[in-house]
């Protein structure tokens, strides 16, 4: 019996894989340029993915067509999963031909969609942090508009320390992993060039809730800077916390990897007030694309963009100049196309290098305002300074040659 | 002072909210033997309930007051309508039936109020620090601590000191008993439950000023909750507490003298109690 | 008392059709998908379902650790693929033995407690081994996890017997793969080794006055469950080309239970049916209502209260009433296997 059940099996296995070798992916051979979107719909980033996406939405109706073919674009929701978003990268790119991806906040999940765009000759922009985006683990698909722990150091330190000549001792607050190493190492390059004292450090998990056990290590140290290079709801909360216990007043409070507007809503004018902020975006900066941005956020959605909301346009957008700048849909003349493209965009003068394929563009240290002095419900920092920094393609560990 | 000395403090303000967290959880494990992974939504919405009142122009003090009767009362309609009948069932069921509950709370508290986390301000008069010898220590979690310690004697009180306190004691050993002697059982456990739910919500609304009100808030707290009540003992009031300040003391000593390692730690203390004494340190055998 | 896990013994002739209602369903899945991706997805997490179903349907434990097997599998076939290179087909090997240890491990501990007790364990190792593995990035790639994974198609020295590139391709394989684990599957369950866990889960004191070896019984179910579980995981990975922290996390543990549950207990295919339902259903719901868990939590809470035979029972109790029949068989059956 056993040997007969064997048999049947094997031979009814071979059958349904045959089938799956026939099967192959069929491209969609229809008008539209597909683009996909994917972000966190669900889970702890929802907030971003939920503005993300009416990001890319405002570029694909702005633009509505590019080399007469409408443009159409699908959200795919990651969950703030990697294996999520890399199955819903693959499923897009097999259902609706979809080449051409904007989106990835978290970098766990960016760096898996970026090898799996590649291997599915497609595009992906992203706007996640990780510094292997653009460094060891470049590929020739994958594109990021963010600038990376090198310069968001680099224009958050440098600035606050010429401001503070006096600020010689830092404590920082760095979450465990590869991102907050690499803010952390960044930092501590600065201060021992410029010869200041790092006087302690703090990790802790990507779920902590719970800052006052560092905060009061890091009082007892006594610094004169308290840097904090956790992001999202960690940095909100430690913030949050720090205030609490007062030391916003007795030394500078240093947030170096800021989200923006939608940070500072959330924790409203008095928390953010004298502290410092690095930021990506703000949209109150005059360039004129973003003023663009600007009025075309508030025709439409009644409010000024946000980091996710910018970031996300831009991504889309960029994607689309760069398919009329090739005059064609194909992913590999888009990629060539792209490289080394300078344009006008939301922080100024902007360019995507080609050795990398990172954009160079400005990286914002920002202060917060007193309630009363806000000129707007949206004006709670004045821009302190802002500057290009990155490191040299030799450096950078990126092999695109 | 040293600084061992200021992390046992701030210990103790993180373990008294953590005993808070956990009393409600244990209470109801005592009396209904089943573990309520909803738990943490109660204390979800008792931060977002918190803030909604806030919004209106409400003090904080009201919502102290008024939020874990809403909850408690949400709690006690979940008893009725939905866990007595997974009673009989078997007990996996009951864990599942909450698990439920918990993700269709958390997915309402998002259509509800975004998926952006929100900030809940410290009321006025607890604004500031309070600052002796080398000691900074804000205000507001000074409150805390005095507060949870109130309630911890209150519902001391009602525990040992009241009937219905006996009557939950001794369901706790014998639900059969109980009810041969003429106690309505199943009065006391929708009471007990919507304690338990009322618990978890003055918990939210203590910790919204420190943490804000953030959907994921409920998974975090659940996690801790579970921690205090394996190490403290399942069902037992005092094991809540020394568990709950326990759990507190060694996280905040821990963030001097291994920071990475502290979550780690806190699993390990649990399996660890689960293994050589599963009714935790001060439970009851049975 | 225990009147809510279901699984029945099975008449070969019932075995049978279910294997042909397994092929039916594989090969039904490229004809009316165009996601060769989902389809993988479907019948992995289907596999891990099953593992999940062992333990809760057949033997009655809860078990929150499923992502540590899963985990171990997608970590270990990341490892023997790229660092220390194996060929496919022992890296898989090795998956599934990693699956298996990591359970005998937990389960070793776990089983010392009953009840409530073992739940909180197993969701206890859990969280610890989610943050072992994000603290050892040198090993686990931490947060980021392993990346880089390969596919490398089924040769014999050079000749490539199979090539796996295309999804549809890889999609044959695991169909392969998953029709085999299946079918061992259910011939673990009707043996009297997968009788005697219904009876340790029917009444445990019984069972253990009969003789049996409860702790042995116990172990030797999660030992295959984790080997289930582990070959799941690496599947997984090598379809994502990722083994990400995400798979070990308390969120893994609780899908693949959802998805037995949702499914139902009662057989081992009814979890092929959870899976496909929670992963086809969330994917088309999530492009069109971004808060789709709230109504899978409300389809869980429905399935905890009163049906808990699951999707499957459901589709029974439809069947049954559409062609009018009552299978009286059955009833008997099953009063005769409780105590």
């Amino acid at each position: 019996m056993h040997r007969r059940q064997l048999l049947q099996l094997s031979a009814l296995g071979a059958l349904s894989a045959s089938l799956g070798m026939n099967r192959d992916a069929w491209a969609q051979a229809s008008g539209a340029i597909q683009f996909g979107c994917p972000v966190p719909m669900s889970g702890a980033f929802a907030a971003n993915g939920k503005f993300a996406d009416l990001g890319m939405k405002l570029a694909i109706e702005q633009y509505g067509t590019a080399l007469n073919r409408p443009l159409a674009y699908t959200l795919l929701d990651t969950e703030g999963k990697p294996a999520t978003a890399v199955r819903k990268v693959q499923e897009a790119s097999q259902q609706q031909g979809t080449r051409f991806f904007a989106g990835g906040i978290l970098s766990s999940e960016s760096l898996a969609m970026g090898k799996e765009a590649e291997k599915a000759g497609g595009i992906f922009i992203t706007t996640a942090g990780a510094d292997e985006i653009t460094g060891k683990d470049c590929n020739a698909s994958t594109f990021r508009w963010s600038v990376p722990t090198f310069g968001a150091i680099e224009q958050t330190v440098r600035p606050l320390i010429d401001a503070h000549p006096k600020a010689k001792r830092w404590y920082t607050i760095t979450p465990q992993y590869v991102f907050g190493d690499g803010l952390l190492s960044a930092a501590k390059n600065i201060f021992k060039e410029k010869g200041l004292e790092h006087v302690g450090n703090s990790y802790h998990s990507l779920t902590e809730k719970e800052f006052s056990g560092y905060l009061t290590n890091a009082m007892a140290a006594k610094p004169d800077v308290l840097l904090l290079l956790n992001f999202g709801s960690q940095s909100s909360d430690a913030l949050r916390q720090a205030v609490s216990f007062g030391m916003n007043k007795n030394m500078i409070v240093l947030v170096a990897w800021a989200s923006g507007l939608e940070q500072f809503e959330s924790l409203g004018a008095d928390l953010c007030e004298g502290v410092y902020f690095g930021a990506q975006y703000w949209h109150a900066t005059q360039a004129p694309l973003n003023l663009e941005l600007v009025k075309r956020s508030n025709d439409k959605f009644k409010s000024n963009p946000n980091y996710s909301l910018a970031g996300s346009y831009i991504c889309t957008k960029l994607l689309i100049d760069g398919i009329v700048k090739a005059g064609t849909a194909e992913p590999k003349a888009v990629v060539a196309a792209l490289e080394g493209m300078k344009y006008a965009g939301l922080t100024g003068d902007e360019e995507i290098r080609k050795g990398d394929h990172q954009v160079l563009k400005n990286y914002y240290l920002l202060k917060g305002k007193a309630k009363a002095k806000m000129a707007n419900k949206d004006d709670y920092v004045e821009v302190v300074s802002s500057g290009k920094s990155f490191l040299p393609l030799d450096q950078t560990g990126c092999k695109l040659a | 002072m040293s600084i061992y000395l200021l992390q046992v403090i701030n210990g103790i303000g993180i373990g008294m909210l953590y005993f808070l967290l956990a009393v409600g959880l244990s209470i109801v494990f005592g009396l209904l033997r089943f573990v309520n992974f909803a738990h943490g939504a109660f204390y979800l919405l008792g931060a977002y309930f918190c803030f909604q009142m806030m919004r209106w122009g409400l003090s904080f003090w009201l919502a102290l007051a008024v939020v874990p009767l809403v909850v408690g009362a949400l709690g006690w309609l979940t008893e009725k309508l939905v866990l007595r009948h997974v009673y009989a069932k078997a007990h996996e069921f009951h864990i599942l039936v909450t698990v439920g509950l918990a993700l269709v709370i958390q997915e309402l508290v998002i259509l509800q109020w975004g998926p952006l986390g929100e900030n809940v301000p410290v009321p006025d008069m607890l604004q500031g620090v309070v600052m002796w010898g080398g000691f900074v220590y804000p205000k507001y979690r000074l409150f805390v601590i005095g507060f949870t310690a109130v309630l911890a004697l209150g519902l001391w009180y009602v525990l040992e000191g009241t009937r219905l306190g006996s009557a939950v004691r001794a369901g706790s050993e014998s639900t059969e008993m109980v009810s041969l002697l003429g106690i309505d059982v199943f009065r006391i456990f929708s009471l007990v439950f919507a304690l338990g739910a009322a618990t978890a919500a003055i918990a939210g609304v203590l910790a919204a000023p420190m943490r804000g009100a953030e959907p994921f808030m409920g998974i975090e707290a659940l996690g801790v909750a579970f921690v205090v009540v394996v190490v403290g003992g399942m069902g037992s009031f005092s094991g809540a507490l020394i568990g709950g300040l326990l759990i507190g003391v060694v996280q905040s000593v821990m963030s001097t003298v291994w920071a990475e390692g502290a979550r780690l730690m806190i699993y390990v203390a649990m399996a660890a109690v689960l293994l050589l004494r599963p009714h935790g340190l001060l439970g009851r055998k049975g | 008392m225990n009147t809510a896990m279901t699984t029945k013994t099975t008449t070969p002739l019932r075995r049978h059709f279910h294997l042909l209602l397994a092929l039916a369903v594989v090969l039904a899945m490229p004809l009316t998908m165009q996601s060769g991706s989902l389809a993988s997805e479907v019948l992995i997490y289907g596999l891990a379902a099953m593992g999940c179903n062992l333990l809760l349907g057949h033997t009655g434990l809860l078990s929150f650790g499923q992502g540590i097997f899963f985990g171990l599998g997608s970590y270990t076939i990341a490892l023997t693929l790229t660092r220390w290179p194996l060929p496919m087909p022992l890296a898989l090997a090795l998956a599934i033995g990693m699956g298996a240890l990591g359970a005998a491990l937990v389960g070793w501990v776990a089983i010392r407690q009953r009840g409530t007790y073992f739940v909180m364990l197993t969701l206890a190792f859990a969280q610890m081994f989610y943050f072992i593995a994000y603290s050892m990035p040198g090993l686990t790639g931490g947060d980021n996890g392993l990346m880089d994974i390969p596919r490398p198609s089924l040769a014999v020295g050079k000749v490539t017997l199979w090539p796996l590139a295309s999804p549809w391709q890889y999609y044959g394989f695991v169909a392969m793969v998953f029709l085999v684990a299946f079918w061992l599957l259910q011939r673990v369950s009707a043996s009297i080794f997968g009788r005697t866990l219904l009876a340790v889960r029917d009444n445990e004191e019984r069972a253990g006055a009969i003789g049996y070896d409860l702790r042995l019984l116990k172990l030797q179910a999660f030992v295959i469950s984790g080997a289930v579980t582990g070959l799941a995981g690496a599947l997984h990975a090598m379809m994502t080309g990722i083994a990400p922290l995400a798979n070990a996390e308390y969120h893994t543990s609780e899908m693949i239970l959802v998805m037995t549950v949702i499914g139902g207990t009662g057989n081992l295919l009814a979890s092929l049916l959870g899976s496909a339902f929670y992963l086809l259903v969330g994917d088309w719901l999530s492009t069109l209502w971004p808060r789709w868990l709230l109504i899978l939590g409300v389809v869980l809470m429905v399935v905890s209260l009163g049906l808990q035979r699951g999707l499957w029972g459901l589709g029974e109790s439809a069947w049954n009433r559409l062609t009018g029949r009552r299978r009286a068989g059955d009833d008997a059956a099953s009063q005769g296997g409780r105590a």
